[in-house]
This record gives structure tokens, sequence and C-alpha cells, in this order.
């Protein structure tokens, strides 16, 4: 199992200044959340972590190495986005085993990894569908399965859950901790849902305007003793908020 | 490694597509310009001939735009806004007019409204169509199919949310149309109205065949172009009607932006009328008849003994037009589009893919530059290419007819395509580059599949026009080289009206062929697929 090293890494966009020296590290096999408003640079955060951006300048270490100029496809990652980025024009089984079947090593047995993945995510009947035919939370477990294809030891999941109904957020949740606890795998997982990430992550990283990172501790910690007044604000001020709104129709 | 190594083979192609651009769009456009700056321009003006020319093409394009738009917007509210039957068959019919050159539409009227014209006969007219109506009628015969096209898109996507919204607040309906359908409109129709007026305005074929004394300007650049190769004032001509072009594509670019934002939310609920269905139905009736008519009249021309007076059946016209290498022309033409098809398709495809999917600097000049033929007519292009790339080694072979028609008809495939790329999901790439799956393995095995309905629009739009324009070719082709489409206003000049409507017959048929073949493929690859595409 291999940990992740993030050090100093900062971004700017023209003048604008999207991450300055942003550090931290992930467990093997931990689920971390990433959790802050929109716009703070969590999702430009996760495209340096996997390659689709470069960073202006610091470093990202796995397992040893420094993978900070390798392509995206040589770092062991995989991503799964918002909006599921599945191969339209491909059935559910062709878009999980697709990229298998291009390695030369893992092209013997691609059907049969996938089939398997498909029964994992509970798709094995809609092997044959084409993503048109699928609904929103099927999509993402597709897009899963992909991911999990070419056994990446770091997943990286892009605000995953915005685009599915309240019902399909919570089962998929439920699922999500269950393969990441068959796979192994460790997970950074993007959010600005706070009972998202209290609810399945081991640590959060809670990020501010700039990529300032706030605070970074398993949630017990953040509740008991926040770092700072933004921390207080933004997570717990907001958790409380929905607490007393059911505790008002409960009451009623 | 791999990943950088097809990334440079983008960026090499970017760089070779704006080379492309250079050579066949600014170098000849700016040697056109510098011809201008020669002329002797305040002689040009002082010209009485040029003078009435400027102001009958003013008039004549005013007028025929108007009428053009207004029949447009008539019959986009038919099809788009009643329950008329038969919708399908009147769409065809109305894009039947797409489908022959301009000259074509002239020589209709001709045939039917001429000195000797078969209505002019039986309703018993005389002074023919000849003139400022002949070029008003044929222009809108002409235009308006385009503007139908754009306007009944317009309507076909028109939230219909506000309209109920409007109902529950209890507005009457003239209140409606002006905070509603009005705002919505007004947009789309200047922009409709000014490409109308370009089209009509930079067209010579029409002109040419009915015009009779009353020469608009692009008739008089092709008579000094042609008849005294007069260049430098030909240039002079070109940039005057490179005017109402430029400013109709910068109303189309501002049009664009703020049509971007609008996206319908709800379709259009069209209630139940009997009286307003049979209106549009005299409507699409009448109109089809008008279209269709000419039409018809080519094929009674090519075999009818003497038109008019002796309509009895003969193939003499048909084996006389052969005869005279109509034939061997078609296969100019027929080879010409192919390749324009071929080739059109694959640059255009590969300027969308690198300006909707592959961040890099130059993609703003490559996406003006695949966009700026909409500004240029195609006689000017014509011009600036007889000037550019005479005495090269390319001049005088079927290869500028070619390229000439790429430059022509790039925009609009390319804007397919743009849209098409553009609706395609933004993270295609990224989720390929994570997964080991190189940019040309994911443009051929996932972006090719998702969008070959538009390819394959693309391709059947740079044929048929390729295979009707004039304009474009007018200047550049010769005996060899001639594409069949010239024949026409050969024919004509010759008073071989049967052998002229033979031809315009025979690339009707072309056309349509194509467009069968097209939709064929379209459906095989629908049945092939068994997925919901994105075009």
């Amino acid at each position: 199992m291999e940990s992740l090293i993030v050090s100093g890494i900062s971004k700017s966009f023209g003048s604008q200044k999207i991450l300055a020296n942003v550090s931290f590290q992930v467990q093997p096999g931990e689920f971390l959340s990433i959790l802050g408003p929109s716009g703070c640079g969590k999702t430009t955060l996760l495209r340096i972590l996997i390659g689709l951006l470069p960073a202006d300048s610091g470093s990202i270490t796995l397992d040893g190495a420094d993978i900070t100029q390798q392509p995206p496809d040589k770092r062991s990652m995989g991503i799964v986005f918002q909006n599921y980025a599945l191969f339209e024009n491909m059935t559910v089984l062709r878009n999980v085993e697709y990229a298998m079947r291009l390695r030369a090593e893992l092209k013997a047995g691609a059907r049969q990894r996938a089939m398997q993945l498909l029964a994992q995510v509970g798709l094995s009947e809609h092997a044959k569908k084409y993503p048109a035919q699928l609904s929103g939370g099927q999509m993402q477990r597709v897009a899963i399965a992909r991911t999990l294809a070419l056994r990446p030891a770091i997943i990286l999941l892009d605000e995953p859950m915005s685009a599915l109904d309240v019902a399909t957020r919570l089962a998929l949740r439920a699922e999500l901790k269950r393969i990441q606890q068959h796979s192994g795998a460790t997970m950074i997982y993007i959010t600005h849902d706070q009972e998202e990430a209290f609810a399945m992550s081991d640590r959060i990283m809670v990020m501010g305007a700039g990529g300032k990172i706030h605070q970074l501790a398993a949630p017990a910690e953040i509740l008991r003793t926040p770092a700072d007044d933004y921390v207080r604000a933004f997570v717990l001020d907001n958790l409380q908020i929905k607490i007393d709104s059911l505790l008002k129709y409960a009451v009623k | 490694m791999r990943l950088r190594r097809n990334d440079n083979t983008l960026n090499i192609t970017a760089l070779l597509l704006g080379s492309f651009f250079l050579v066949a769009v600014i170098l000849p456009l700016l040697r056109m310009f510098a011809a201008c700056l020669r002329a002797d321009v305040g002689k040009i003006f002082i010209n009485p001939v040029v003078r009435v020319g400027i102001a009958n093409s003013v008039c004549v394009a005013l007028c025929a735009t108007g009428l053009a738009v207004a029949l447009a917007m008539l019959l986009a509210w038919c099809i788009q806004r009643t329950n008329v039957s038969g919708k399908g068959m009147f769409q065809i019919l109305l894009m039947l007019p797409m489908l022959v050159p301009s000259i074509s539409h002239g020589m209709g009227l001709v045939i039917l409204f001429g000195a000797n014209g078969r209505l002019t006969n039986l309703l018993g007219l005389s002074g023919g169509i000849y003139g400022f109506w002949g070029i008003v009628l044929g222009s809108v015969m002409y235009a308006f199919p385009v503007a139908y096209l754009m306007l009944a898109d317009v309507l076909q996507y028109e939230d219909y949310t506000p309209y109920e919204a409007a109902a529950v607040l209890g507005l009457p309906k003239r209140n409606i149309f002006c905070a509603i359908t009005l705002p919505y409109l007004r947009k789309p129709l200047i922009n409709v109205t000014f490409a109308t007026f370009t089209m009509i305005i930079t067209d010579y074929g029409v002109p040419l065949m009915v015009g009779g004394r009353y020469k608009t300007l692009p008739v008089i650049m092709y008579e000094e172009v042609i008849g005294r190769l007069d260049f430098e004032q030909g240039s002079v001509f070109a940039l005057l009607l490179l005017l109402p072009a430029l400013a109709a594509f910068l109303i189309d670019m501002l049009c664009r932006t703020y049509a971007g934002i609008n996206f319908a939310s709800r379709s259009f609920c069209i209630k139940q009328s009997v009286f307003r269905d049979s209106l549009a139905m005299g409507i699409l009736a009448v109109v089809s008849a008008a279209v269709v008519y000419p039409l018809l009249s080519f094929v009674q021309l090519s075999v009818a003994s003497r038109y008019p007076k002796d309509m009895s059946f003969t193939l003499r016209n048909i084996i006389s037009t052969i005869d005279k290498g109509a034939l061997s022309y078609l296969a100019n033409s027929v080879m010409i589009a192919l390749a324009v098809g071929a080739i059109g398709m694959t640059a255009a495809f590969l300027c969308a893919y690198l300006t909707v999917r592959l961040p890099f600097r130059g993609a703003r000049f490559l996406h003006l530059m695949a966009i700026i033929s909409l500004a240029v007519p195609g006689i000017v292009l014509g011009l600036a290419y007889v000037m550019f790339f005479k005495g090269s080694f390319i001049y005088g072979t079927m290869a500028v007819l070619v390229l000439v028609n790429i430059i022509h008809f790039f925009s609009s495939p390319y804007l397919m395509m743009y849209n098409s790329l553009g609706k395609l999901n933004p993270n295609l790439e990224a989720v390929g580059a994570t997964l080991g799956i190189s940019r040309l393995r994911m443009i051929k095995d996932v972006i090719l599949p998702q969008v070959s309905g538009t390819l394959l629009e693309m391709f059947a739009y740079f044929f048929v026009n390729s295979m009707m324009t004039i304009s474009a070719v007018a200047f550049l082709a010769n005996a060899r080289t001639k594409p069949v489409s010239l024949m026409i206003n050969q024919f004509e000049a010759q008073t071989l009206l049967e052998a002229a409507a033979f031809v315009s017959l025979l690339i009707l048929i072309v056309n349509l062929a194509m467009k069968c073949v097209i939709y064929l493929l379209k459906k095989l690859l629908q049945i092939g697929n068994g997925r919901n595409s994105y075009e």
C-alpha cells in the first residue's frame, strides 16, 4: 500500500492565485474528504494530483517515488467525475473493459474482470445496456467500475454525487465505502457537502479561499475542536442549521 | 510518453491547419486588398453604370430580403406552430430549391414567365419577367429556404414555459406576443435578415439570368473580370460586396452569443385549431407548388420537342446536351464535389476538434479562420484566388477549384461539428488520459462514433454546395476543369434553354441522390449503434 505526500503545491491562472503552498499527506487505504466551498481550488488540486494540470511549484510523491512530472496514466490513480464521462457509444461492459483491452498484460482476463466489477457495483444485469439507458446512480457505478478496472492505488472522486437525488446519494455512499473496503484503494473525495464528508471520511481536509488548508483531522476532532472561525462557520454552523431544521420538524 | 507524442501530432495538425488558412484565406484576400489600393477608386465611382449598379443591388436586395424573410417566417410558423399534416413532405419540398444553383431559379422564371414563357402565354401577360421584379422573385426563391431553415430552428427550440406563465397570469394575447414572442425573435430575425440580404446582394446567378438591362453590382463585377479582365476594378467591387457580408458576420457572432444562453426547457405545446391548420395547409400547398413547378418545368423543357409550342416527347434535347459534353462536365463536378466533401469534412472535423476539445493558444485564431468564410462571398473569394494563385502550379487545375470550394463552404460544416463536439462530455479526454488511452485512439473509438451523423451531414453539405456553386468557380475554371453548373450560364447565353434546363435537372438529381444516400447511411448508423446520438 502506498502513501501520498503532497508538498508545497501552488497554482495560479493568470494573476489569480488558486492554490498557495498546499501540503498534506494521505495514508494508504484512507478515505480523505476535501471539503470546501465552490471556487476554493478543490477541483484544481484534484486535477494536479492526477496529472491533468501541471502545478506551478511543489511536488507529489507516491510510495516514495516522485510522480510530479509523470503523465496521468503512470500515476496509479483513477478519477470519477461528477458528470460520469462515460463512453456513450459503448455498452456498460465495454466501458469497463475498454482500457484493459488496450493493455497487453490485462487483455486476456479483461472480460472476466469487467463482469466481476459490474457484479461488485450491482450492475451485472445491465452489462449490455448503453449509458443513456441507465439512471444517474447506475451511470456513476459504471464510472466507478471503470476506474477500478486498472486497479489504481488511489481513486479521486470529484463531487461524484452532486447530480444525484437524495435517496440515490445515500445508497451510493454506503456502496462507495463497501467498494473501498473491498478494493483496499485509497480514496480522495471532493465535496462541498458537510454532511457527506462527515458520513464517509476517515479524515476531512477543510479548504478555504486560495486553497488554504484550515484543518485536516478526523471528523470527531473537527467537531470537538474546530481549528479556527472559518471551520466553525463553514462546517459546524452549516451542520447545526441542518440539525436545527430537522429538530424543528421533529418537534412539530 | 505516448500521450506527449499524440499531443505533438495534434500540435502539428493545428500548425498545418493554421498554415492552410493563411495560404487559402488570408493571403488571397490581402492580395485582393492590395489591388484595390492601385485602382482608381474615384473614377470607378464616377461611372454612372457603377452607381446605378450599386443602387439597383441595394433596391433589389432590400425588397427581396423583406419578401424572403416574411415568407420564411410564415412557413416556419406553419411548420412549427400548427398541427398541419404532411409536415415531413412539405419540409422536403421547401428544401428543394437549395439543391439547384441560383442561376437555375432565374432560368425557371424565364421558362415560365419569359417573353415566350408557359405562364406568360397562358395568363396573357406581356413584357416578360426581366428586370427588377424578375431578380426579386428569383432571389426570393433562391434565399427563402435558407431563411426558413434558420427561423424554423429558432421556433423549434423556443421555450414554452413563459407562455404557460403568461396563461396562468391571464395576460392578453397581444401582450404575450409583445412581451414574449417578439423579444425572443428579435435577434434571430435581425441575424436572418442580414444573412439573407448578404446572400441576395452578392448573388449574380439570378440577375445574370433575369436581370436583362437591370444590372446589379455582382453582374457588373463579373463582366469586368471575365469580359475586360480588369481585376483592379473587380477588386473594388469585391470590397464593396464584402461590406454587407462582414456586417452579417458580426451580427451573426453577436446573435450566436445571445442564442447560446437560451436553451429550451419545455417544448412548445400546439393547441387544436382546424381553421389555423387549414390556413397553414393552404399556404404550404401554394408555396410548395410554386417551388416545385419551376423544377418540373426543367423536366418538361428537357423532353419537349419545341417548348412551349410543341410539347411532344423527345430525347433530342438530352442527347444534344450530352453531345455538347454535359456528362464530362458533370463528371468534373462530381469529382470536385467528392474531393471537397472528403477533404473539407476531414479538415472541418480536425479544426473543430482542436478548437473545442484541445485547449491551446492558437484555438481562437483557428476558430476565427474557420468561420471567416461566412464573411466572404463566393464571387469575392473567386476573384481573390485568381489574383493570388495565377501563375502558380495549382492555377488552372481541379485542385484550385477544390480548394476554393472547401474555403467557401467551410464555416457551416465546421460549426455543425463545433456544436456536436461541444455537446460531448468535457471530461472524456481526461478519463482517457488517466486510463492510458491515447488521444488518437479516443478520437477513433469514442469521439468519431458519437459524431458520425454530423460527419455525414458535413460531407453532404460540402458535396451539394460544390455541385451547384457558380460564384466561387466562375473565374477559376477553364475548358478542361469546368464544372457542370457553369454550363447553365453558357447554354443560356447561346439561347439553348433546353440544354440549360437539362443541366439544372442533372445537378438536382445528383444532389437528391446524395441526400438520399446520406439519409440511408445515417439510418444504418443508428441501427448499427443502437444508441442515442448527440447529433
